[in-house]
């Protein structure tokens, strides 16, 4: 452990001395302030939020993101072309222990910094704003309702050949896809039902629904109707009437009314004169208040931390296998595909994968979304932004994968590799 | 040669090869070393004889192609081994923004010494080759000699019981120099097991109690130095070629 703490503290002093932490501070201090004023806003108070949280912060952490992994592939490349590693190499030292410590000296950077654009974001704003759980229908999985879809579209004469001939992995994916987007469509006068997995009963604060009445072309349109949410053996009940958002947020009030359903059910009833179309798995929620805005963001800030981790850890092992240069093209050409992966796949679909070079392209593709998919949503500041709970569970898994598993699993791979490149 | 041996390499190879994994070099060839404890053992040789590649092997820096070697009977890249192990490079390789306690305080607790025993054996060693004036000065700024003192040092830090010296006289002035040899043999009449390669036969004759000639990977001879009968110079051009085969007229024509 005095190992550990050794390396950690050169490393750290390191970045200390060369100025490269007071550089990322004074960068992202000066971002934190000039942000607000760079963006222009739509005039609401959730616009404002958007700037507050989504940019300011979100170009701290994009910052970070991009000059510590460029840093981390230098950490051991540059010492190891110096001869300094050699030096640590010889000294009772577990290699893993090398790896290990200094990517946790480049993370503590990254939180010190984040940390500083943190407080300042929570500085200017109100931190007892409630957020809000986000919970959506229960439902089968895509993937599960393109199981269940799969032999009857196959026999479906309608079903173009190509996709006939297709791979079933190919096949379940693309319904899967359109699992995830199908359309549910609620007829005049008609009701339509979705079940939700409640809290505990006293978790039920301030209930609210929030609908999407969107279609592909986002035209909006006139919603009327009711809402009733059935908890515990009592009745919710909202009332949405001539809104022309496209988003309707309607909170729910406690009634006396009969029970009409079972626990956990929402219905709503159109009774407007046009038939409204809604997915579900993505248009309908369950808002339910949780702890205030403080809390939210000292839990995004630690899933943010954990992403820096996450990078950090594989810009080391970058560093330990290959030279400076090639490590840093990687890691660049890396966090591209993070960011580009999710708009390539959306304009490639499957039945594009008509010859074996797109196939190929759009299976690395996608792997490079899936693996790199905290990195490139920052999905927490998405959630900050409009006001939804950072959820503990998830801080915990991103803590458990990009803290715990992804760094140890990174420096037992640099432990393998460093005698190797060492040797030249 | 009394007991186990600190240092033992048997039928030792070290084939260097190119990306394609093609052979390209035969670094060391069929390498047989003993080095006993207490013993100031020298590795002599022209550039390119191999010296280096040994070394590193005895480091755990490089694995063999073939054959064995072992440091105080284990693996070189056991923790065991490296705990027991003092190593001065060629060139010092300090981290240019860390001071001269720093440098040594680091390298101690890498050795896995107790913050107030580091403070201290840092001290002391600071003292000892003369930098404790200048201890919390940044070594990026030290001049070529005083940097290779820190280096030295900080190879002494950890206490070991097998000092790797390469060329360590390299870039010392001639009073550092003589202060060197006299502290390598000092540590070795402590009981200090000392392993060194140089270029300046002065110095091996002056320090070695035995030493090992190499020459295009092989052993050419091996022997105590005070039982060579001429000089370690005349001794060497014998073993390796003959000055005289330079001839300066050639280059100049």
């Amino acid at each position: 452990m005095n190992s550990f703490w050794r390396i950690f503290s050169l490393e750290f002093t390191a970045a200390v001395r060369s100025r490269t932490l007071a550089l990322l501070l004074v960068a992202s201090v000066a971002w934190m302030f000039a942000a607000p004023f760079m963006f222009t806003g739509d005039g609401t108070v959730e616009g404002a939020r958007m700037l507050a949280v989504h940019y300011s912060l979100g170009g701290v952490a994009t910052l970070l993101s991009i000059s510590l992994l460029a840093t981390a592939t230098g950490s051991i490349a540059r010492e190891r072309a110096a001869k300094r590693l050699q030096m640590t190499m010889v000294r009772p030292v577990g290699y893993m222990t090398i790896a290990l410590a200094k990517t946790a000296a480049l993370v503590a950077i990254g939180a010190i910094v984040l940390a500083v654009a943190t407080a300042i974001e929570a500085v200017r704003s109100d931190l007892s704003r409630p957020c809000r759980h986000v919970l959506s229908p229960v439902m089968p999985t895509p993937r599960e309702e393109a199981e269940t879809m799969y032999t009857a579209y196959m026999k479906d004469p309608k079903t173009p050949p190509a996709v006939k001939s297709a791979k079933k992995s190919v096949v379940i994916r693309l319904l899967a896809q359109r699992a995830f987007d199908r359309y549910e469509t609620v007829s005049a006068g008609d009701e339509a039902q979705w079940r939700f997995r409640l809290p505990e009963e006293g978790g039920m604060i301030k209930p609210s629904v929030r609908l999407r009445f969107t279609n592909t072309y986002d035209i909006r349109q006139d919603v009327v109707g009711d809402l009733g949410l059935t908890v515990y053996g009592a009745e919710w009940n909202g009332c949405v009437s001539n809104i022309t958002q496209a988003v309707v947020e309607v909170p729910l009030q406690r009634s006396d009314a009969a029970l009409a359903a079972e626990s956990g059910v929402l219905t709503f009833a159109n009774s407007g004169e046009s038939a409204l179309m809604l997915r579900p798995r993505r248009d309908v929620n369950l808002l339910i208040e949780a702890d205030g805005f403080g809390w939210n963001l000292m839990r995004a800030y630690i899933e943010l931390v954990c992403m820096i981790s996450l990078l950090v850890a594989f810009g080391v092992f970058l560093g330990v296998g290959l030279g400076r240069p090639v490590a840093l093209f990687t890691a660049v050409v890396a966090l591209a595909v993070s960011e580009m992966s999710p708009s390539v796949i959306d304009q490639y679909p499957d039945v594009l994968e008509t010859n074996a070079a797109d196939a190929i392209g759009l299976a690395i593709t996608r792997t490079a979304a899936e693996l790199t998919h905290p990195v490139s949503a920052l999905e927490p500041l998405a959630k900050l932004s409009e006001d939804s709970c950072v959820e503990p569970r998830e801080v915990l898994g991103a803590f458990i994968s990009d803290i715990v598993i992804a760094p140890v699993l990174f420096a037992l791979l640099s432990a393998l590799v460093m005698p190797r490149k060492v040797e030249g | 040669m009394n007991g186990e041996p600190v240092v033992s390499l048997k039928g030792v190879r070290k084939t260097f090869r190119d990306f394609w994994l093609r052979p390209t070099v035969n670094a060391v060839d069929g390498l047989d070393l003993a080095v006993a404890r207490g013993e100031v053992f020298g590795l002599l040789g022209p550039n390119g004889s191999g010296k280096s590649t040994t070394i590193k092997m005895i480091l755990g820096l490089l694995a063999p192609t073939a054959g064995e070697v072992s440091m105080f009977g284990l693996s070189p890249r056991s923790l065991a081994a490296r705990a027991r192990l003092g190593y001065l490079p060629e060139l010092s390789y300090l981290h240019p923004f860390l001071t001269a306690r720093e440098t040594l305080m680091y390298y101690a607790g890498l050795c896995g010494l107790p913050h107030a025993e580091s403070a201290r054996r840092t001290a002391q060693l600071l003292q000892m080759v003369k930098l404790d004036e200048v201890a919390n000065r940044p070594v990026g700024g030290f001049s070529k000699g005083m940097a290779r003192r820190v280096a030295l040092a900080s190879a002494l830090i950890g206490k070991p019981e097998l000092l790797v010296l390469d060329e360590p006289t390299s870039g010392l002035d001639p009073v550092s120099t003589k202060e060197v040899k006299t502290l390598v043999r000092a540590l070795a009449n402590g009981g200090m097991t000392v392993l060194m390669t140089s270029h300046l036969l002065a110095d091996a004759e002056d320090v070695c109690d035995r030493i090992m000639i190499l020459n295009r990977g092989r052993s050419v001879a091996e022997g105590k130095v005070s039982e060579l009968g001429e000089s370690l110079e005349d001794f060497f051009l014998a073993k390796v070629g003959n000055a005289d085969e330079f001839v300066l007229a050639d280059f100049l024509a």
